[in-house]
């Protein structure tokens, strides 16, 4: 291929793609399920917060004002962030796809750079809230478990917590890549 | 909706795998993924679609659109980043068809993903005005960039055929 034509006509007699039988069909079998899947994350997460606030309103009816603090604390850190993470969801999910390209991908890097606000301070706020929630009920554990279980307890979430970090970490640096790859000035 | 969604399905998934094949670097489950994804959003805003434009033009911006949005998911850049540089063998491959093609959707893909809108769309043979509608970029504007692309791209074709 020595021209641009030569490219055009390789790419006009390239093989045609062929059209699935049953492609309007699975498209509708996908519909569906993408609608269980919503009813089914919905639940999930309503039922969650309420046996959440159950748990955390039975616990304070019987506990002391420091267990009650790192409950609430705890609890309270997790539900703001899965709110927070769904409202997002829902948000890029209200992105106009019949816009322009260009509006389009202004919304997609206006909706990148919102995620950042959440990565780089709601995220660490919720984390160390949620973290310090732990500690303060530590000294309750203390007193009501075993030597060997509060250990055991204690070992297990600092691995579980730097998993945590890690993770959402991981999570974070992929988001700034994407970010990056749709502001790379276009050539 | 059901027997015109059928319609427009049958009329435009020819274009809109081929579209699709340009942003995933030639791979065809990848391409029929990303089809199927576009037409789920065609289904759910068919009922809204007002003969403003052609619907030619309103399918081309809703793949341009969702290849966008789709190719930050991983699956989708599992093929469009590890790209390997096409190896350069015997004057027989060169003129194999198979191998022409790897060579093009590589240079494509190593243009912005603006741009490889674009190209891809004068590759399919869609008018100027029609690619100034899709991409928000104005026609004038297009001109210019596709004279430029296609010297990038042309050039980029020969350096892979030294």
């Amino acid at each position: 291929m020595k021209t641009f034509e030569d490219i055009q006509s390789r790419w006009a007699n390239m093989p045609e793609p062929k059209i699935p039988k049953n492609g309007v069909h699975l498209i509708m079998e996908k519909i569906g399920t993408l609608k269980r899947k919503q009813r089914i994350a919905s639940t999930v997460l309503t039922l969650t917060a309420i046996i959440l606030l159950f748990f955390f309103f039975y616990i304070t009816a019987y506990r002391s004002t420091p267990t009650m603090l790192g409950l609430f604390m705890m609890i309270g850190a997790l539900l703001a962030r899965i709110a927070l993470e769904v409202i997002s969801t829902k948000s890029l999910g209200r992105l106009d796809v019949k816009h322009d390209a260009l509006k389009f991908k202004r919304g997609l890097v206006a909706h990148f750079s919102r995620r950042r606000w959440i990565h780089f301070l709601i995220t660490p706020v919720a984390f160390i809230t949620y973290v310090v929630g732990f500690v303060i009920l530590l000294p309750g554990f203390k007193e009501s478990l075993s030597a060997g279980f509060y250990t055991y307890v204690v070992v297990s979430s600092i691995v579980i917590l730097a998993f945590l970090a890690g993770f959402i970490s991981f999570h974070i640096y992929k988001e700034h890549l994407i970010l990056k790859s749709f502001k790379v000035r276009e050539s | 909706m059901n027997s015109l969604f059928e319609n427009v399905y049958q009329e435009n998934y020819k274009k809109v795998v081929r579209l699709c094949l340009g942003y995933v670097n030639g791979d065809e489950a990848l391409a029929e993924d990303l089809a199927q994804e576009v037409f789920l959003k065609v289904w759910q805003h068919l009922p809204s679609f007002r003969n403003e434009s052609k619907i030619s033009t309103w399918i081309y911006r809703i793949t341009v659109n969702t290849c966008l949005l789709e190719l930050r998911k991983q699956k989708f850049n599992k093929s469009t980043e590890e790209v390997e540089r096409v190896p350069i063998e015997s004057d027989e491959e060169i003129t194999d068809t198979g191998f022409q093609m790897k060579q093009m959707y590589h240079c494509i893909h190593r243009l912005s993903k603006e741009n490889q809108s674009i190209i891809l769309l004068v590759l399919e043979g869609v008018p100027q005005r029609e690619i100034a509608e899709i991409t928000g970029i104005s026609h004038e504007a297009i001109r210019v960039r596709v004279h430029r692309i296609k010297t990038s791209l042309t050039k980029c074709v020969q350096n892979e055929n030294v």
